[in-house]
């Protein structure tokens, strides 16, 4: 009875991926356009600006004011743009020619040598704030290293930082980002083709013919969950050996359990889809469900691009429910972070607990419309 | 004759975009869709996409236990940058809660700090920051150093106030340069005026094409297009006449979409409106040219759908709409320049936030100009080819 029970879901999955590999549509859907879009937005996806152009206007042209702008062109992360120092600074910011101004002053090189402190002014285009923040930080440290230089360390020293990036040490925006894209497009292929064909057999009436045989309602349900997580874990592969090979990114620690979150991860997305296919037996309508559930809510409330604090707190606790959240968290535990088991167990839970509940609203919605035997 | 034809020809004109009109105004779904979803989007995406640095939990190791280290780690508490979270006894404990992500800042205190201090000494304090989001880490970096050095500039100014002998050697010593920094056109840091000036370009484009390309393929699917080929109408006619309603609509949705952006997300408006309003309608343009033409390849508005789905994402990721296109990998920068999001997203920051004008961003409207009349003209003629 069990094994007759068995041979059912596998003849499920078996028919429904036959089904998949028959539509070259679905082929690509699964597995091409998933390894462009991490290929893209992975490597497109960045805060962090290098190279960035300044002006400088020195009125002060001195020994020491041409040691400071020595000091900021060798630097990498500005580049000095020839500006005339009779006109106004926010002209080359108009046109987006220079994003920050260094300006000294005429008394720079004096008030050095008297040894008082001598302003520096950075007027930075604040229209993009989080580059102006970043670049008045940079100049900051370029000041620091060039007082270092000068061996004008302060008597009274004081504290100094000794700065450590953990995790990152390149402060490298694609090891965030690329693992993110990795989660999203996990969220949004699969279950757009399990909601596809789930959505084309109740809009041809073939479910139907599942009702009138003598498959059960979780028969059903299961063999096509099975047949997309299959779709799923083949998909995880070959996004997996491209995040390894073309972004360089590496294992940090145990790798079990980002194994069995990415196992659930896919039966949660496939019964994502079966759900949404087995309420909206149509299929355009089911696709848009889909795209707001796969796409959407894990664009914005995951995590994916922007710190989840940084969400108003009315929004924030929509977020406790999105699945990928807690994914994506497990897989940047597992590639940056390395915490392992101790860090990340209950998020694995909570895929595992929201996967269920996806794939008993799919059941009891099949089981609803099953006849009686 | 002249008069009369131009006459007949609006006349014509006129009927067919009354037609279209009328048909969006029984369609409830159409309606709903052109005004309510890109002001949502935008209200939402605008408060969520936010990359602001502000209340990082802040662990701290104090081997000091001194009047000066409860300086330190209260200057950081109180920074806005830094939430205090714990005080922790031991650097491993600590690295425990970085790695299981409870804090994403821990500052160590050597136990020697306060003696250094007041010797006169340099000492070391070790700032560890969880940096797998670099753009946090490189921001909060920013930030420690500038808490540490308002720290040390009031260390400072008591010590030469009570010790006569430091002084001399002060001024032995060489002057320092101090860097102040100032936000032209934002002087508060507002990071939201970036994104929400980026994703009204992204509103227009995606809205533009979702609504073209159903619109289109909707008449073609229910048969009645060949119909329509049947009026006196020509074909010029009967696409710009589909063209138009969508276009005003959302048009007047852009609109509204720019109030929002004054009124919600308090935007200063320094620059030309006129400017900004013709080139919000090429920008809408275009989205509506590529959806048309999208709508002329595929056969269902399934496929439509689809085919625009995967149209948008890199022409969005690609726009530097919502994240710096400096920021972006070398060899992938030249693509921003076929991108009208792109060209828009410049235009749009620019006339608001800084009020430039058509003297600095005439390059990026003269593309926009380009890409508008080249993708309606592309999708007219391949509905002739078609249809004809």
């Amino acid at each position: 009875m069990r094994t007759e029970s068995f041979k059912r879901v596998i003849a499920q999955t078996r028919k429904e991926l036959t089904e998949l590999l028959r539509d070259r549509l679905a082929i690509a859907l699964a597995l091409l356009l998933p390894l462009l879009q991490l290929a893209l937005l992975g490597s497109s996806f960045a805060l962090i600006v290098r190279d960035l152009p300044i002006i400088v206007q020195d009125y002060d042209d001195s020994t020491a004011s041409r040691a400071l702008i020595d000091q900021f062109r060798g630097s990498l992360t500005f580049r000095i743009v020839p500006w005339p120092t009779d006109r106004q600074p926010d002209v080359a910011f108009a046109d987006g020619r220079a994003r920050g101004a260094l300006v000294i002053p005429e008394d720079f090189g004096r008030n050095l040598a008297r040894g008082t402190t001598a302003d520096v002014q950075m007027i930075v285009d604040g229209s993009d704030a989080n580059t102006a923040k970043l670049l008045a930080g940079y100049a900051g440290g370029v000041v620091r290293s060039f007082n270092q230089a000068r061996g004008s360390v302060p008597v009274r020293a004081g504290v100094q930082t000794a700065i450590r990036f953990w995790y990152n040490p390149s402060l490298s925006s694609q090891k965030f980002y690329a693992p993110g894209i990795f989660v999203m497009a996990l969220s949004m292929f699969p279950p757009l083709l399990a909601t596809l064909a789930m959505a084309r057999e109740g809009e041809l009436k073939t479910i139907l013919q599942v009702y009138v045989s003598n498959i059960s309602a979780h028969e059903f349900v299961l063999g096509k969950v099975l047949a997309f997580v299959v779709v799923g874990l083949a998909e995880a592969s070959v996004l997996l050996v491209f995040l390894f090979s073309f972004f360089g990114i590496r294992l940090a620690g145990d790798p079990t359990p980002f194994m069995l979150a990415t196992l659930l991860y896919t039966f949660c997305v496939a019964s994502f889809g079966v759900m949404v296919g087995a309420a909206i037996p149509n299929q355009g309508a089911a696709m848009q469900t889909v795209m707001f559930g796969g796409f959407l809510l894990v664009f914005m409330l995951s995590g994916l691009m922007f710190p989840l604090s940084n969400v108003p707190i009315g929004l924030r606790w929509i977020s406790n429910l999105v699945w990928a959240r807690y994914y994506i968290e497990i897989v940047r535990d597992a590639f940056l972070q390395g915490g392992g088991w101790p860090a990340v167990w209950y998020k694995v839970l909570v895929i595992a607990a929201i996967g269920s509940a996806f794939y008993g609203v799919a059941w009891r919605r099949m089981r609803r419309m099953q006849l009686e035997v | 004759m002249q008069l009369g034809f131009g006459r007949l020809v609006s006349h014509r004109f006129i009927a067919l975009v009354r037609k279209e009109l009328n048909q969006i105004k029984r369609d409830k779904r159409i309606m709903l869709s052109l005004v309510l979803p890109p002001l949502l989007q935008l209200m939402l995406f605008g408060s969520v996409m936010n990359p602001e640095v502000t209340n990082l939990p802040l662990g701290v190791v104090d081997d000091s236990r001194s009047p000066a280290s409860r300086d330190l780690i209260a200057a950081l508490a109180e920074s806005g940058s830094f939430r205090l979270h714990m005080l922790y006894g031991s650097i491993d404990t600590m690295g425990n809660d970085i790695s299981k992500g409870t804090i994403d800042a821990g500052v160590v205190i050597p136990y020697d700090f306060a003696r250094d201090l007041e010797r006169g000494r340099t000492t070391t304090v070790q700032v560890l920051l969880n940096a797998m989001n670099a753009n946090t880490a490189a921001i909060s970096q920013g930030y420690i150093q500038g808490v540490v050095q308002s720290f040390n500039m009031t260390l400072r100014q008591p010590s030469v106030a009570l010790n006569v002998q430091a002084v001399p050697t002060a001024a032995s010593s060489r002057g320092i340069a101090q860097l102040r920094p100032t936000l032209l056109y934002n002087p508060g840091g507002v990071t939201t005026w970036f994104i929400v000036t980026g994703l009204l370009g992204v509103l227009l484009l995606m809205n533009g094409t979702i609504t073209a390309s159903t619109t289109m393929v909707k008449e073609r699917e229910a048969g009645t297009l060949e119909q329509l080929l049947m009026t006196p109408a020509s074909i010029s006619e009967i696409i710009i006449a589909k063209i138009a309603p969508p276009f005003f609509l959302l048009g007047i949705t852009g609109l509204v979409a720019m109030a929002v952006l004054e009124l919600y997300f308090h935007v200063p408006f320094r620059g030309s409106v006129t400017l900004l309003a013709v080139t919000s309608a090429l920008c809408l343009l275009c989205g509506i040219g590529i959806g048309t033409a999208v709508a002329t390849v595929t056969k269902s508005a399934q496929q439509a759908q689809l085919a625009i789905f995967f149209l948008n994402p890199p022409l969005i990721s690609l726009s530097g709409a919502l994240m710096p296109a400096e920021a972006m990998p070398s060899w992938m920068r030249p693509f921003t320049a076929v991108n009208p999001v792109y060209h828009y997203g410049v235009i749009a920051r620019a006339t608001l936030i800084k009020g430039s004008g058509l003297v600095d961003l005439w390059p990026n409207v003269l593309a926009l100009l380009i890409f508008a009349v080249g993708l309606v003209s592309v999708s007219v003629w391949r509905f002739r080819r078609q249809l004809g």
